[in-house]
């Protein structure tokens, strides 16, 4: 156990308990069983308006006599089928890993082991904005790896054939780096696009701080090193050992935003085109845009999300919470992607309920990794898988596709979504 | 008509052989003799039109980002990062103050993806007449441009009908280019038409490879493709303000499967329109701080464009492949001297 991660304010002991114990950690002890009595935890902590809303599986249930029929036998749990096609990719669960960006917890050992363990999964994989113009891709004429090369070689050691896939953020300054030129013309990356498993992400903010671009803490050395490329700021004190370095957010106009997307289609026609917004107040109008230029996914991270490195009044103050986000996109036009505080089965099927074709694990992967290097992240996944089939079956449904707003109740009148007719078709191949 | 068929773009056209023996080849030869006669020609046209020829910078802060997923080399200039031009178009409109009619004959490298090596039309390294032409609209440099490549045609024909022919062209397969005939049709017709064959093309995009070479095969003579849309090409083509979304340029196809010999445009001079136009191909303007100073203090209107100079042999020529024209080939994703 390396255990050198923490993450307050998130359920770190229960994903650590996942990443040991898997599906074990989805029940009670079974020790207790026949001697204790259970119930509902009395108020879950820590919980938003996602989380409030109850997952209220119907009495007649048609799909689940669609699944009897087509098995000629009753369906159970075990018959729903989590294969997703998100973001031109397919994918073995309705999961994906979010980015971790260039922090210092999101690009090191953990980030490779996460890549690894994602890929035996069969899931897709974002790599964060930034990692060029900080980590570096590759020095000529040594055997060095940057942080980038090291994921993506981890990945594709251990993906099976046909599944899962890559996905590249740039950012404003990883545009002065040319990140996506650099990797499409990369012989090493031939192998990916050949088989379709290579998407670019365009991102224009972040779930734990909207309107603003990335920080991270570095030291006063790699301060100097990056000062031409970032602004890099003293707001630790002069004679701290840290500097806080900031990246820009971009400037983003719809018009700006549909050029870009159809520039990114236009130069890199063997890549996927994906899109990540902040939890904006317009974010139904800048997901529809995304979509009418072409994205083949787009993701929005809740208030909730992020690896965590904002300042305080961020974390407290700013963004639309995933529920409310979610709610403001209603019906997708495309395929949506959904990440912020996602670890667990009920929260996942929510926001797939709520129109999300994947969810993203950020947090819970790094903590889950840095639980087990080795498992850590398959075991919370399988414990999440099972949660998923379990949840998704109860609603008489066999498909995360099939799941609609109607599978949800929520006591805050004003964060009730709008239901819309069940459909399955909306993140086409 | 005899003409050596390109090979389709699904097989490599062959590979260069080892530098020293490619050099000593006849047919490099034959093609370098076609070459050098090609830019006197080119250079001589030019200046009876009233241009200057200035020999453009290698390197800069920035270049043309232009686009379609090649990259930029990467170069370190007493520990700024600068980049090695892919092409010079910035520097021809900063240009045109001194310098109202100007020409370059410009060095380019462009470290494009491999998935171009197959095309016949990359090289890495390569070369363009590049013009710009201030006050000019497109029409104006379609007229150069179409102007340019008839005297070229004719001159090698007059000077190296010898070298022509042994390399296999018919002199009435020229005929159209050396009359001055050349079509037009907008990008909106070339998708139309591509749609129509049962080729997959993306209406706001560029012509993809295969496309181009679709509707290169079918044309007996060069025609001009207008209208592309905006997204497909650099910040620097204007758009029109009648059609937004349209932008006020065009390439130039060579018939007979040879493919695009030239792109060009109306420039865009507006400084806060340069601006969001950067923005809009996901550029940063902080990077472009010389030129964007440049625009503030005003760039004449003009229209330009590059015409790829060992496209241009090889259409003359009729050989498979670019790296059959160049002495030293650098193929896409391919490690050479």
């Amino acid at each position: 156990m390396t255990a050198a991660l923490t993450a307050p304010g998130f359920p770190e002991e229960a994903v650590r308990a996942r990443a040991r114990h898997g599906t074990a950690a989805v029940f009670p002890d079974p020790a207790a069983y026949g001697s204790h009595l259970f119930g509902p935890t009395p108020a879950p902590a820590g919980g938003d308006a996602l989380d409030r809303m109850r997952i209220v599986p119907p009495v007649f249930m048609p799909r689940r006599l669609e699944k009897l029929i087509d098995l000629a036998r009753e369906p159970e749990f075990g018959d729903v089928d989590l294969t997703t096609r998100a973001g031109g990719f397919t994918a073995r669960l309705p999961l994906y890993l979010s980015a971790f960006g260039s922090t210092r917890a999101g690009s090191g050992d953990l980030a490779v082991h996460a890549s690894r363990q994602a890929a035996r999964l069969g899931i897709p994989m974002v790599i964060g904005e930034n990692m060029v113009p900080v980590h570096g891709y590759r020095r000529s004429g040594d055997a060095t790896r940057s942080a980038l090369l090291a994921r993506v070689e981890a990945y594709l050691e251990a993906a099976p054939d046909g599944v899962g896939g890559i996905v590249v953020q740039q950012s404003t300054e990883d545009a002065d780096s040319e990140v996506w030129n650099l990797l499409y013309s990369d012989p090493s990356f031939r192998p990916l696009l050949e088989s379709g498993r290579l998407a670019f992400e365009l991102k224009t903010g972040q779930g734990a701080k909207p309107g603003l671009g990335g920080m991270t803490v570095v030291g006063r050395a790699e301060a100097e090193q990056l000062a031409r490329r970032f602004t890099v700021r003293e707001v630790f004190g002069e004679t701290a050992p840290h500097r806080l370095r900031c990246a820009t957010p971009g400037t983003f106009t719809e018009e700006i935003l549909r050029q870009q997307l159809r520039f990114m289609r236009n130069n890199f026609p063997k890549a996927r085109t994906w899109v990540k917004f902040h939890p904006g107040r317009d974010i139904g109008h800048a997901a529809r845009t995304a979509w009418a230029a072409g994205a083949d996914a787009v993701t929005v991270d809740g208030a909730e999300g992020g690896t965590g490195w904002a300042p305080g009044v961020f974390l407290d103050h700013v963004g639309l919470p995933l529920a409310e986000t979610l709610r403001r996109v209603g019906r997708p036009d495309g395929c949506l992607l959904a990440t912020g505080g996602v670890w667990e089965g009920g929260r996942a099927v929510r926001a797939l309920a709520l129109g999300a074709t994947a969810v993203g694990l950020g947090r819970a992967a790094l903590v889950a990794v840095d639980e087990d290097p080795e498992h850590g992240l398959e075991r919370l996944v399988d414990a999440l898988a099972l949660e998923l089939r379990l949840l998704v079956s109860a609603l008489g449904a066999y498909t995360p596709g099939a799941l609609t707003p109607e599978d949800l109740w929520s006591p805050d009148q004003d964060t009730a979504p709008d239901p819309w007719p069940a459909t399955t078709a909306r993140c086409p191949s | 008509m005899d003409l050596p068929a390109p090979t389709a773009d699904t097989t490599a056209p062959g590979t260069p052989p080892p530098l020293g023996e490619h050099l000593r080849s006849p047919r490099l030869r034959a093609a370098m003799l076609v070459q050098q006669e090609a830019l006197q020609a080119a250079r001589d046209h030019l200046r009876g039109e009233g241009f200057t020829e200035l020999l453009p910078p290698l390197v800069g802060p920035v270049t043309d980002p232009g686009g379609r997923g090649a990259k930029a080399l990467d170069v370190d200039y007493y520990g700024h990062p600068y980049k090695l031009m892919t092409s010079a178009i910035l520097y021809k409109q900063a240009s045109l103050r001194g310098f109202p009619r100007l020409f370059y004959i410009a060095p380019n490298v462009r470290v494009e993806p491999e998935e171009t090596a197959t095309t016949g039309r990359h090289l890495v390294e390569f070369h363009q007449i590049d013009v710009e032409i201030a006050g000019a609209s497109r029409e104006d440099a379609q007229e150069i441009a179409a102007g340019l490549l008839t005297h070229v045609t004719e001159h090698v024909w007059t000077t190296v009908p010898d070298v022509l022919t042994g390399l296999g062209r018919v002199e009435a397969d020229f005929a159209d280019v050396r009359a001055g005939k050349y079509d037009t049709r907008t990008h909106q017709e070339a998708v139309a038409r591509l749609l129509s064959l049962g080729h997959p093309q993306n209406p706001d995009g560029e012509i993809d490879w295969a496309g181009e070479r679709i509707l290169s095969l079918e044309s007996d003579r060069p025609f001009f493709v207008d209208d592309y849309p905006k997204g497909s090409r650099g910040f620097y083509d204007r758009e029109d303000p009648e059609r937004p979304g349209v932008l006020r340029n065009f390439d130039l196809i060579a018939p007979h499967g040879f493919g695009e010999l030239v792109s060009g445009s109306e420039r865009e001079a507006d400084y806060a329109t340069l601006v969001t136009r950067m923005r809009e191909s996901g550029e940063n303007p902080a990077k472009y701080a010389w030129y964007l100073k440049e625009a503030r203090e005003g760039i004449p209107a003009s229209a330009g464009f590059g015409m790829g100079l060992q496209r241009l042999v090889r259409f003359l020529t009729g050989l498979d492949a670019l790296w059959q024209v160049s002495a030293y080939p650098k193929l896409p994703g391919v490690i050479a001297p």
